[in-house]
C-alpha cells in the first residue's frame, strides 16, 4: 500500500499516513508560468494499491485537474488500484438539476474520476446521502460525527447542551449525533430566495430556552447561516451558540464575520486545509485522521 | 478568400456560447455568423463555477467556443460544465471550438511516471459529451487520436500568412527556432513564396522545466530579413534566444509569429530586450492589456477562420479545403 497526497491538504495526509504508520510517497508538482502543472511520480508503482489524498476545495478546478492527472499518472505507471480519499469534495453541492439550462457539475467530476481509473471514494460529511449514488464505484460517506460528539461530551455535557441543526437539510445528521451523545435537538426551517440566495424567513421547531446551544453542520460556507441561526437561537433564550461543521470552506469574509458574531466558539475538521490568514481565534481545528485511516485499513 | 457572411436563415440549427476564457474572439466569431451568443457561466462565493444556459437547446447544434488558455485549469473545468449542461438540455450535437487547448505540450511520457495530460483532457471533453472539438495549430496533430470523435484542425496560417505578406520583406529566410517545427517552418515557407529555410537547434535539459538554449543552425541567414515561426510563444526562451542568435549570425530584420501568443512570466521583458523587431500571434488566446499595447506585438483575428469553420461544419462542407496548401 501506498499513500500520494495532492497539494491541497498535505496536513492532513501526512496525519492519516501517520495513523497507518506509513510515509507519504514522493510526487514532484510543478507549475510552469502559465499555470499548467507537470506532475512527475518520483517512486515506483507497479502493482501498487495506491491511496490517493486530495480535497477538492478552493481552488476547486484546479485541485480537480491536478487530482486527475496524477491518477492519470499512477495507473499509466502501473498502479493497480487507485483509491481516492477525498476529505472535501468540491462541487458536492452541485449534486442535481436546480433549474432548466444547468448542469449536474458533481456528475461531470464523478464520471472523470471513474473513467481516469479510480476504484474507490472515500469522503467525509457529503451535503446529501444520495452522492455515492452519483457513482458507480464504492463511495464511502464517511463521518467527523465522532469526533464532534467526543468533543461535546468533554466539554459541554455538563452545561444543559441542546443540538442545533440550521435547516431541515441536515436534520439526518443531527439525529444521528444526537443518538451518538443522547442531548436532543432542535431544528430550524429556513426559506431561501432562490434567486438571490439569501434567507429570507425562519422559526425555531424546539425549545432551546437557557439552554447551551450546538449547532452541528456539515459545513461553513459564507457564515451567514450560522450567524443567522445563532441570532435566532439567542433570540430564543439559548445561554450561549457554538458551532461544529465539518467542512470550513469560509468563502469570502466568513473568517471576519465568525470571528465577530456572538457564536462564542466554532470546531471544524481538518477536512479542508485552511490557510493561516483564514484562521480566527474563535476557531478550534479536529482531525478525521484515525477515522479516515481506520476506513482506509478495513 | 472565403466569404463568412451566411444567412443565419439556412441553418437555424445553430446556438453560440462562449465561456469566460476568451469573450472578445467570441463576439467576434458570432458577429461574422449573425448570430446571438450567451455566455452561461457565473460563479459561487468559493469559487466553484455554475453553468445556465439559458437559450433553448433542444435539437440543436450547440457550439461552444473556449480556448483553455490561462487559469487554464478552471476553463476547462468550465468547459466540461457547459458540455454536461448543453447535453441535459436536449441538444442534438455539442461541437467544441478550442482555439487554444491548454496541456497540448503534455502529450507523451517524456520521461518515466508522468501523466499524458493533454491525453487525460481531451478524453475527458469527449467522455463528458463533446460529439466533435475543432482546434487551431494543435500541439502535435497525433493528439487527434486521444479520443474517438471527429477532431478537426485548422491553421493559423490562415490568418498569419496574410498579415506577414503585407510586410513586403525581401529576402526573406523562414526560420524554425527548433527541430520539431521544421515542417511548419517549410509550409509558411512556401506560403510566404520565401528564399530559404533555416533552423535553429537547441538542446532543452528535461529536467529543467521550461529552459531552452539555442547552440547551432542549419542554414544562412547573414544579411538576410528573418521570420521565425513558432506554434506558441509562452515564456518567450525559446524566441528570444533564436532571435539574438540570429542577430549574431547577421540576420537583418528579425520577425517572428506564432499561432498561440501566451507571453507567460517575463516574456514580455524577454521579447522588449531582444533583437525580435515585431512578433505576430493571434488572438486565439485573450490577451492582458499589457499585450495588446505591446508596441513590439502585433494582434491578427482568427475570428474569419473560426467563423468560416463552424459554418462548414453546420453546412456539411468540407473543412479541409479551408487549409491553405
Amino acid at each position: 500500500m501506498l499513500i500520494f497526497s495532492g497539494s491541497s491538504n498535505k496536513f492532513l495526509a501526512q496525519k492519516i499516513a501517520n495513523n497507518l504508520g506509513k510515509k507519504i510517497s514522493p510526487v514532484e508538482i510543478f507549475v510552469f508560468p502559465d499555470g499548467e502543472k507537470r506532475i512527475t511520480l518520483q517512486e515506483k508503482v507497479v502493482g501498487e494499491t495506491v491511496f490517493l489524498v486530495q480535497s477538492t476545495n478552493t481552488p476547486s478546478d484546479t485541485n480537480y485537474m491536478e487530482l486527475f492527472l496524477m491518477v492519470d499518472a499512477l495507473k499509466r505507471s502501473g498502479a493497480e488500484f487507485v483509491k481516492l480519499v477525498m476529505p472535501y469534495m468540491g462541487y458536492q453541492r452541485q449534486d442535481h438539476i436546480f433549474r432548466d439550462g444547468e448542469g449536474v457539475s458533481l456528475e461531470v467530476m464523478a464520471k472523470i474520476l471513474e473513467s481516469i481509473g479510480i476504484s474507490e471514494v472515500f469522503a467525509f460529511d457529503l451535503h446529501s446521502i444520495k452522492i455515492p449514488e452519483i457513482f458507480t464505484i464504492p463511495t464511502y460517506n464517511l463521518s467527523a460525527l465522532p469526533v464532534f460528539a467526543k468533543k461535546i461530551k468533554e466539554e459541554f455535557s455538563g452545561k444543559e447542551p441542546v443540538l442545533v441543526s440550521p435547516d431541515m437539510g441536515g436534520i439526518r445528521r443531527i439525529k444521528e449525533i444526537s443518538e451518538m451523545l443522547n442531548i436532543s435537538y432542535v431544528t430550524i426551517v429556513k426559506d431561501r430566495d432562490l434567486n438571490t440566495g439569501s434567507i429570507c424567513d425562519s422559526q425555531l421547531n424546539g425549545e432551546v430556552n437557557g439552554l447551551q446551544a450546538i449547532i452541528v453542520d456539515d459545513m461553513i460556507a459564507t457564515g451567514d447561516t450560522m450567524v443567522y441561526a445563532t441570532d435566532l437561537l439567542l433570540k430564543n433564550g439559548a445561554t450561549n451558540v457554538v458551532v461544529f461543521a465539518t467542512h470550513a470552506v469560509l468563502a469570502g469574509k466568513a473568517n471576519k464575520i465568525l470571528q465577530e458574531s456572538k457564536i462564542e466558539k466554532v470546531f471544524v475538521a481538518d477536512t479542508i486545509e485552511i490557510p493561516e490568514d483564514k484562521k480566527f481565534a474563535k476557531l478550534e481545528i479536529l482531525s478525521v485522521a484515525e477515522i479516515a485511516a481506520k476506513a482506509l485499513k478495513a | 478568400m472565403v466569404k463568412t457572411q451566411i444567412n443565419n436563415s439556412d441553418f437555424p440549427n445553430f446556438v453560440l456560447l462562449t465561456g469566460t476564457a476568451n469573450e472578445p474572439l467570441a463576439m467576434e466569431i458570432a458577429k461574422l455568423l449573425k448570430s446571438p451568443i450567451n455566455n452561461p457561466v457565473s460563479v459561487f462565493a468559493d469559487g466553484e463555477i455554475r453553468i445556465k444556459i439559458a437559450p433553448n437547446l433542444r435539437r440543436r447544434h450547440v457550439f461552444i467556443i473556449q480556448p483553455t488558455c490561462a487559469p487554464v485549469n478552471d476553463h476547462i473545468v468550465e468547459l466540461l460544465l457547459m458540455i454536461d449542461a448543453a447535453k441535459r438540455a436536449s441538444s442534438s450535437e455539442v461541437i467544441v471550438i478550442m482555439p487554444y487547448f491548454g496541456y497540448s505540450r503534455q502529450d507523451r511520457k517524456e520521461m518515466p511516471r508522468v501523466p499524458i495530460s493533454s491525453a487525460v483532457i481531451a478524453s475527458m471533453i469527449a467522455h463528458v459529451g463533446a460529439d466533435r472539438i475543432l482546434t487551431l495549430d494543435i500541439h502535435s496533430e497525433q493528439e487527434e487520436g486521444f479520443i474517438q470523435q471527429p477532431w478537426d484542425n485548422v491553421y493559423a496560417s490562415y490568418a498569419l500568412a496574410p498579415a506577414i505578406k503585407k510586410k513586403k520583406l525581401e529576402n526573406l529566410v523562414v526560420v524554425s527556432p527548433d527541430k520539431g517545427g521544421v515542417s511548419r517552418a517549410t509550409f509558411y515557407q512556401g506560403l510566404l513564396g520565401a528564399s530559404e529555410l533555416a533552423i535553429v537547434y537547441k538542446e532543452r535539459d528535461l529536467s529543467v522545466n521550461n529552459k531552452s538554449d539555442a547552440l547551432a543552425m542549419v542554414g544562412n541567414v547573414k544579411g538576410k530579413n528573418v521570420l521565425l515561426v513558432d506554434d506558441m510563444i509562452d515564456a518567450g526562451g525559446t524566441i528570444v534566444h533564436a532571435a539574438d542568435y540570429l542577430k549574431e549570425k547577421g540576420a537583418k530584420r528579425i520577425f517572428a509569429c506564432a499561432t498561440h501568443g501566451l507571453f507567460s512570466g517575463d516574456a514580455l521583458t524577454k521579447i522588449a530586450k531582444s533583437a525580435l523587431e515585431k512578433v505576430i500571434v493571434t488572438d486565439s488566446v485573450k490577451h492582458r492589456t499589457e499585450v495588446v499595447k505591446n508596441p513590439k506585438i502585433e494582434i491578427v483575428s482568427v475570428a474569419p477562420l473560426l467563423a468560416e469553420a463552424i459554418k462548414r461544419i453546420e453546412t456539411g462542407d468540407s473543412i479541409s479545403s479551408l487549409i491553405l496548401r
